[in-house]
């Protein structure tokens, strides 16, 4: 923890916990897992390359891990983020959000979204990303992000140069051909627990 | 170099625990991607009039069944500055310890007037209010006879600020064996409620449960 001094004034956080086997279904009879339609019935659309990415959740047996809450949330295709900060920035997509939210019967997902373009508002640009928050019955909160297998910035990307060379490929989605209506199709499995793990990241200490 | 963050631990005698928590430590975020962790969740909820008021299906339904109680907090970082316009979503068991969830295997009895699910906003002050019913412990382990204590569940989310957590109750016996009071260790106290009396109004009492939600997501975007 880096903020030792600066904690001597703060309040101690309230304690996550787990989500529980019964989520409410109902609480997620809005959310939506295309984020290429932000509004139902109209004909615009965001820009840049339609894809969809289908994975799954597997626990420490490779069983598929149920019920779990399921949060993504990406830049657009200019790579710009659409938060408070970004508000007016000219590149923002007036029809991207860039949020995503499913609640897994079983343990798969299927996310139809546009591939996000290279973050380059920072010294070190970022590869194109989704992060992925897990809620689950068992366990708190944890986040990671994906990564597009074989894209070339994933070479100079300041996250995945965090994290040991052989734990970077469980956070490759990997090309796998072409879905019924011609958008190109990735996939991934994350893995919560034991062999192949899928790192997580630690958004509270860093 | 890699540098790591949190072990998680395993909640003691809870199976989904074992299965589905990290065995290695989380890996901390390098400043240069920090940003790009902090989603921003879009706020187009729209609040039903009712919502916050679980203790009927309805408004000029009849009251479930059970002692009603009234929830007050305030949501706010680690500073203290409030957390606006989040949406709360509350879900609990009913009196006997049952939820309405359609995976809910228990086979304890449904209150037919008791839905166990709600919404509300924070308010510009990060304050927050909404009734429902004391919820009944239940035994999540039959073969261990290990029971889950009385609990409501809450999910905090609006802008950058996103925290999911459970609000206990003072004294209940099963509290010292859940898996999660067992991690959560001395900081427990920061999950229960505090009791205070309503005497004009008709619930069997009220709680106080302030939620600072940690870490730098909750404000990262916001003017401070």
């Amino acid at each position: 923890m880096t903020h030792s001094k600066a904690k001597i004034n703060r309040l101690t956080p309230t304690n996550e916990d787990t989500l529980g086997p019964y989520y409410p279904i109902s609480l997620c009879d809005n959310d939506s897992m295309d984020m290429t339609k932000i509004r139902r019935g109209i004909i615009l659309e965001p820009r840049g390359e339609k894809i969809v990415i289908e994975g799954c959740i597997k626990d420490i047996n490779g069983n598929l891990a149920n019920g779990c809450l399921l949060e993504f949330w990406q830049a657009n295709a200019d790579g710009i983020y659409r938060t408070p900060l970004t508000e007016t920035h000219p590149k923002l997509d007036p029809w991207f959000n860039g949020y995503a939210r499913h609640r897994t019967k079983d343990g798969h997902f299927s996310l139809k979204t546009i591939r996000p373009g290279i973050n380059k508002g920072l010294e070190q640009p970022r590869a194109p990303n989704i992060t992925l928050t897990i809620f689950s019955d068992g366990i708190m909160r944890v986040v990671t992000q994906l990564f597009f297998d074989g894209d070339p910035t994933n070479e100079s990307d300041p996250l995945l140069l965090a994290i040991d060379e052989n734990l970077r490929g469980r956070l490759m989605m990997k090309f796998a051909g072409a879905t019924d209506d011609g958008l190109k199709k990735y996939t991934i499995d994350i893995i919560m627990a034991g062999d192949n793990e899928t790192p997580f990241f630690d958004d509270l200490l860093s | 170099m890699t540098r790591y963050g949190r072990q998680i631990e395993i909640g003691p005698t809870d199976n989904t625990s074992n299965e589905r928590t990290p065995r290695n430590r989380l890996h901390l975020i390098p400043e240069e991607a920090r940003a790009s962790f902090a989603p921003y969740a879009p706020y187009n909820y729209g609040i039903n009039p009712g919502e916050a008021d679980m203790t009927r299906l309805a408004p000029g339904r009849p009251r479930a069944e059970g002692d009603p109680i009234k929830v007050v907090g305030k949501v706010t970082d680690e500073f203290g500055r409030p957390i606006k316009n989040s949406l709360i979503e509350i879900w609990n068991a009913n009196k006997y310890g049952r939820y309405t969830h359609i995976e809910d295997h228990s086979g304890l009895a449904l209150d037919p007037n008791f839905l166990g699910i709600g919404r509300t906003l924070t308010d510009q002050n990060g304050n927050y209010e909404f009734w429902t019913i004391r919820p009944g412990a239940y035994l999540a382990r039959p073969d261990i006879n290990r029971w889950r204590p009385k609990h409501i569940h809450m999910s905090i989310r609006g802008g950058s600020s996103r925290m999911i957590t459970q609000m206990y109750f003072r004294g209940d016996p099963y509290n010292d064996t859940d898996p999660m009071r067992i991690l959560m260790g001395d900081n427990f106290d920061k999950n229960i409620g505090i009791e205070f009396e309503t005497p004009e109004d008709d619930f069997d009492c009220g709680y106080k449960f302030d939620i600072v939600i940690g870490g730098r997501n909750p404000t990262f975007f916001e003017d401070i």
